[in-house]
């Protein structure tokens, strides 16, 4: 019976990560959103760092940043699509009213996103050894993974977010979720360190796992951290992000349903 | 056996959030039985939607409690969600994902293993005669193609009980009638509970077991359709036109039975308790009183319509 159950929620996880497939395979918006925007990033911060002749420790700075940010970009975009087009599409309230529960939908739209974000990563960590002579595997295949998962499993907080803002605020969500990407490009330390910021945000900015996943694969690239430990670090707080975020995403889901939002969401 | 038995079931809802709540349903007591149709009747605006949406646990209801195949409308809405299935009038998927594709998803969505899915899959695309269509997006479909997947997507996980919000709105008479046939067909030999909204009074005749009339949140009348029509005493209807000197009423309306009497010019509309019961006396009088040559004899029995506007008229309780 237990195996029956386990065997049926894996499947309904699996759905989710059809869905998200087949958009990906279907919008070539979505295509262009995974793989061609982070490119264009890459390329003209790279080429920006040539012509401001920047030495080559802060080219790989702002590198890692970059490509760190992408991951987290793609991560919480293909989360967020997977309720975004329900709501769009106006057909929310068929899936609602499937047996699925908010953890389907978060680790099969999740799990599509690391598989998007890892070929990104990896199409981006060559496209940047080539072109600015940056290497990732330096730093050893363990201290890059061990980077990766941070940055996905903080990709699934801000996704999970998203997800929830979703379930309150219908299709202009989207706002949130751009919001929310904003906020960490201007905090956590993509292009510069974070101790450039006044005092008060660089407070913040410690708040933000990604802050010290950077800080945590800088370190190896010649950036002594500023904080100890910061890959425990950054994975605590991205443990009690994922916490609250699937909470709220819980409460949103159980509060649409109070309110009738998922019925006026697909009207 | 009840497969549906709500109690006391009320909802009120914010428009937009702010101002006077809009009590969309003030105490809802109902009980359907298994393998029947129902069908509830109303206005827009009368709460059916809102009433399938609390028994499919789309929304949770503020007060009142509620089982749905045995399962608690509040503490067991997953186990709800998995006996039962919904589809809408303008029901919408995915619109870039085919038939197959968006068949495919809600299947994973019930949790369907891949060969059990993939022949239910089959089976549905041939029972609607979606074979041509199979691997067309949701946006090219005709609206009549839509909503045959929309039942498709319905019977995927074989449910116990099917609602269905307005299943023929703005489809043409003959797609209607071969929906309705199909579930007359799904009644009669799965043995399936479909609990229906329809505005659509013949459509509610033709297939309902039982009908409840939805007014204002609250129901105002509920039975078969025969007993529907009882309830309103309203009487059928006999009109007779005739040739011969213009016929006095009073001696028709003297008659057990009659009651109301219209006399215009070479035609008597009469409105009896039950037509079978006088139409013999009726007429042997009217022929021995006023010499008349009979044209023609019309008899009109009241329709859901009728029913429903007379009942919307008599006071009901806010």
């Amino acid at each position: 019976m237990y195996f029956l159950n386990f065997r049926k929620h894996l499947i309904q996880i699996n759905g989710f990560a059809y869905k998200n497939m087949l958009i990906t395979r279907k919008r070539i918006f979505h295509l262009v959103e995974i793989l061609f925007w982070p490119f264009i990033s890459l390329v003209s911060v790279g080429l920006l760092t040539r012509f401001l002749k920047v030495d080559p420790k802060s080219i790989e700075f702002v590198l890692i940043g970059v490509i760190a940010f992408s991951v987290i970009q793609i991560g919480q975009l293909d989360m967020a699509y997977v309720i975004l087009y329900s709501i769009w599409n106006k057909s929310l309230k068929h899936e609602m009213v499937a047996p699925i529960n908010p953890f389907h939908l978060v680790a099969g739209s999740w799990l599509m996103g690391v598989f998007h974000s890892s070929i990104v990563f990896l199409l981006m960590c060559a496209v940047s050894s080539q072109l600015f002579h940056l290497n990732f595997i330096d730093s050893g295949i363990a201290r890059l993974l061990l980077f990766f998962a941070g940055l996905v499993f903080f990709s699934a907080s801000v996704g999970i977010s998203v997800c929830a803002l979703a379930f309150r605020f219908g299709g202009r969500a989207h706002v949130g979720a751009t919001s929310i990407v904003s906020i960490l490009t201007l905090l956590s330390g993509i292009y510069y360190p974070v101790d450039v910021l006044p005092l008060p945000l660089s407070y913040v900015a410690y708040l933000i796992p990604l802050t010290h996943f950077l800080e945590y694969f800088r370190s190896f690239y010649g950036f002594a951290p500023k904080t100890h430990h910061p890959l425990l670090w950054g994975f605590l707080l991205t443990a009690i992000y994922n916490v609250i975020a699937f909470s709220s995403l819980c409460y949103a889901v159980r509060n649409a349903r109070r309110k009738g939002l998922l019925a006026r969401m697909s009207e | 056996m009840k497969i549906i038995s709500l109690s006391g079931i009320a909802k009120s809802y914010l428009p937009d959030g702010t101002g006077e709540p809009v009590h969309a349903l003030q105490g809802i007591d109902l009980e359907i039985e298994q393998g029947t149709i129902f069908t509830l009747i109303g206005p827009n605006g009368a709460g059916k939607t809102t009433l399938i949406s609390i028994m499919t646990t789309l929304l949770f209801p503020d007060k009142g409690t509620g089982e749905v195949c045995g399962f608690d409308l509040r503490s067991q809405s997953g186990k709800i969600r998995e006996v039962v299935n919904v589809t809408s009038g303008n029901a919408n998927f995915t619109d870039i994902f085919s038939v197959a594709e968006n068949l495919n998803y809600y299947g994973m969505l019930y949790g369907m293993a891949g060969p059990k899915r993939r022949k239910k899959i089959d089976r549905l695309i041939e029972m609607f005669q979606l074979q041509t269509h199979r691997n067309t997006p949701f946006n090219r479909l005709s609206t009549g193609t839509k909503q045959r997947l929309a039942l498709a997507k319905s019977l995927m996980n074989e449910p116990r009980v099917l609602f269905l919000d307005e299943p023929t709105v703005g489809l043409d008479p003959q797609i209607s009638e071969s929906i309705r046939s199909s579930l007359k067909e799904m009644n009669r030999e799965d043995g399936l509970t479909i609990v229906l909204t329809t505005h659509n009074m013949d459509e509610a005749e033709e297939l309902s077991d039982h009908i409840s009339f939805l007014q204002a949140g609250r129901i105002i009348a509920h039975g078969n359709a025969k007993n529907l029509k009882s309830k309103v005493r309203w009487g059928d209807t006999i009109r007779i036109r005739y040739d011969g000197p213009s016929l006095a009423p009073c001696g028709i309306t003297s008659l057990t039975g009659i009651l109301e009497v219209e006399v215009t010019e070479n035609l008597v509309t009469i409105t009896v308790d039950d037509h079978r019961k006088r139409l013999d006396t009726l007429m042997r009088t009217l022929v021995l009183q006023g010499n008349i040559i009979l044209q023609d004899i019309e008899i009109i029995k009241p329709d859901l319509e009728d029913v429903f506007l007379e009942l919307s008229k008599a006071p009901h309780p806010n």
